[in-house]
């Protein structure tokens, strides 16, 4: 269970990315979070494992306080939450396994990976996860030769190579096309049924409608909205979107 | 306004020009002497352009005679041969200073003729240089130079060396000497390289915004690895060579040291804009899996970051050898400090061996660098 509690966010330069956002995440919930461009999606994200440090409020994942964790149990915490993201954020001139193993890295010997020397037991799962992701043909490719679909596949196997409980996916298919789409967010969904929590930020609706069990909605750093896809009518749409989203994709609802 | 305006042009204008009036009288700029010193010119000009390259084995045979210095000083030649090679001055003797002609027969044909004095005590003074015909003559004006020279009643004696070349070419000692210089400062630029790229390479991470600059302690750290590395490049490696030299005397070790220094800081601030460079992205991957700092480093900053300093450390290293040349010039040995030598003994084709060298070896690691740059991405 993930508690979120009046969480703010306010950047150096003043931009108030959020305000006073709460809400809970239950284990084994595909949360989506939706909103438009710089309502405060990936700020969110981030503050879950401090990528960014919240201004106020407070984070509670099974009762541990995450905005208060000294750095080693910050690190010990990220190890259980993956993340995906919209730019894949592969090392592209690594190999696959490289950029795969190194999901490994809050978990193995800190002296021996450091002269990038792994263990036969990780590079096994390695080669697993990419398995999972239909990619193994690929382990020893370097990451800027795999097309943008594959390169996402490689960010999920780096994430599944963390053991986590949760994954944090910002916008994980706003760079791929629509098959491409749905193909990485059913690995999520097969992800999740297997028991791991998945917040997900999100932009077009059919995939909101598709995949999340529930959404929370932002705008301008607010929580406008809480619940199932489906009371996403016209009038939440608009509320959600502004008065001037386009007709067309309220029409689709 | 107009008014104000040409009031400034106009002053402006007339500063431009007094300044350049000064600065063409304090370089005491005098172009037409280029054009009335053009023989000099073109003397050295083709020294330079004959570089002295191969040789070929000279074979001597010297021919003497006694010539005593005042006359009555010592006994004269009694008489002169009549065949054979032979030495025949107009005068048997003469005073100090005195200028007589000598003549050379049957000596070896379209050679090199060396006239000396040898000196009762061994040693000898070359008096001049000449030439002999096809008929292994030779006819050359000379000037009595040593000043009494007979010594307990032994005259000196005038010798004339014929140089015949034999054999086929083979590299000079000029070249070789080169060819041994030439790896010295390669070398010492090599290695000032290695090891500033060595020392550098850690630090440059120490200097790089996105990798210190946190925290107190980090943004100190940064800025004291970043104004190091400023305040050093500001040296100019031939001063600091100067001043190493003076400190440990001169030779190619301060030249090496010099340069090492200027090179670790010139090295850590590139490495460092490089590491500033990357794309955050991986390494806020890594950070988000719970990776130690380190190894963030390691994995997410590393591999990015090798081509670019690959290629500045080729780029320096082309750079030390055109540097570690001139170093050699203020003393720092090497290729610089043997044609600074050529240069003051007036070994014009020997400097011109040296030239040749370093353009050589500048082309070709400017190519090969370039090469090699290439390659890398
Ligand atoms: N590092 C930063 N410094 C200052 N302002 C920032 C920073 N990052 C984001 N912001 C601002 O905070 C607000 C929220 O940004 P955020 O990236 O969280 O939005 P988002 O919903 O993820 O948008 P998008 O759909 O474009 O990714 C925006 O107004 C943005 O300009
Ligand atoms: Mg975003």
């Amino acid at each position: 269970m993930l508690k979120i509690q009046n969480l703010s966010k306010t950047y150096p330069n003043g931009t108030q990315a959020l305000k006073n956002v709460s809400f809970d995440v239950k284990d084994g919930e595909f949360l989506v979070v939706i909103g438009l461009s710089g309502s405060g999606k990936s700020t969110l994200l981030r503050c879950i494992n401090r990528l960014i440090e919240p201004t106020e409020g407070k984070i509670f994942w099974d009762d541990v306080d995450i905005t208060a964790a000294p750095p080693a149990e910050l690190r010990r915490i990220r190890r259980k939450i993956g993340m995906v993201f919209q730019q894949f954020n592969l090392v592209k001139r690594s190999s696959v396994m490289t950029n795969v193993l190194s999901g490994r890295l809050g978990y193995v010997n800190p002296w021996t990976s450091l002269l990038g020397i792994w263990a036969q037991e990780d590079k096994q799962r390695a080669l697993q996860a990419l398995d999972r992701v239909g990619i193994a043909d690929k382990a020893y490719s370097r990451a800027d030769a795999l097309s943008g679909g594959q390169q996402q596949r490689v960010g999920i196997a780096r994430a599944l190579m963390q053991d986590p409980k949760l994954i944090l996916a910002d916008e994980p298919v706003a760079s791929l096309d629509p098959v491409l789409s749905h193909s990485i967010l059913q690995y999520l969904e097969g992800l999740n049924k297997e028991g791991i929590t998945v917040i997900c930020s999100l932009h077009f609706l059919d995939l909101v409608h598709r995949y999340a069990t529930r959404v929370v909605a932002l705008k301008d750093g607010v929580k406008v909205f809480e619940g199932s896809a489906k009371e996403i009518d016209r009038a939440k749409f608009k509320e959600i979107y502004g008065e001037e989203a386009q007709e067309v994709r309220a029409a689709s609802l | 306004m107009p008014v104000s305006r040409i009031v400034r042009n106009t002053l402006i204008t007339a500063l431009v020009i007094a300044a350049f009036a000064v600065s063409y009288r304090v370089t005491e700029a005098d172009f037409p002497r280029l054009f009335r010193d053009l023989p000099k010119g073109r003397e050295l000009l083709t020294a330079f352009l004959t570089p002295d390259v191969f040789t070929r084995d000279v074979e001597t045979r010297t021919v003497s005679i006694v010539f005593p210095i005042p006359c009555g000083s010592a006994p004269t030649e009694e008489s002169l041969p009549s065949e054979g090679p032979r030495l025949v001055p107009s005068v048997l003797c003469a005073e100090p200073l005195e200028k007589f002609t000598l003549e050379g027969f049957d000596l070896q044909p379209n050679s090199e003729v060396v006239i000396r004095w040898r000196l009762p005590d061994g040693r000898t003074m070359t008096a001049i240089r000449t030439q002999t015909d096809a008929n292994g003559h030779f006819s050359q004006e000379v000037q009595a130079r040593p000043i009494q020279s007979t010594v307990d009643g032994v005259a000196s004696r005038l010798e004339v060396d014929t140089l015949t070349p034999v054999g086929g070419l083979k590299p000079s000692q000029a070249l070789k000497d080169v060819t041994d210089n030439m790896f010295v400062t390669i070398f010492m630029a090599l290695l000032s390289t290695t090891l500033a790229t060595v020392i550098a390479a850690p630090l440059s991470f120490l200097a790089a915004s996105n990798i210190t600059r946190k925290g107190v302690i980090g943004t100190f750290v940064y800025y004291l690895f970043r104004s190091f590395f400023n305040l050093m490049r500001s040296y100019d490696p031939l001063v600091m060579a100067t001043v190493f030299g003076f400190w440990l005397s001169f030779g190619p070790f301060p030249g090496f040291l010099a340069l090492t220094v200027v090179t670790i800081a010139s090295l850590g601030k590139l490495f460092s804009e490089a590491v500033e460079n990357i794309d955050p992205g991986p390494v806020e991957a890594l950070q988000a899996t719970g990776a130690p700092p380190l190894h963030t480093v390691r994995y997410g900053v590393v591999p990015q970051v090798v081509p670019d300093f690959i290629s500045y450390i080729i780029y320096h290293w082309d750079i030390n050898v055109r540097i570690s040349t001139i170093i050699g010039f203020v003393g720092g040995g090497g290729i610089g400090y043997y044609l600074n030598l050529s240069i003051n003994d007036f070994k014009w084709h020997q400097a011109g061996t040296a030239i040749w060298a370093i353009v050589i070896v500048v082309w070709a690691m400017d190519f090969l660098s370039s090469e090699i740059r290439k390659r890398l991405t």
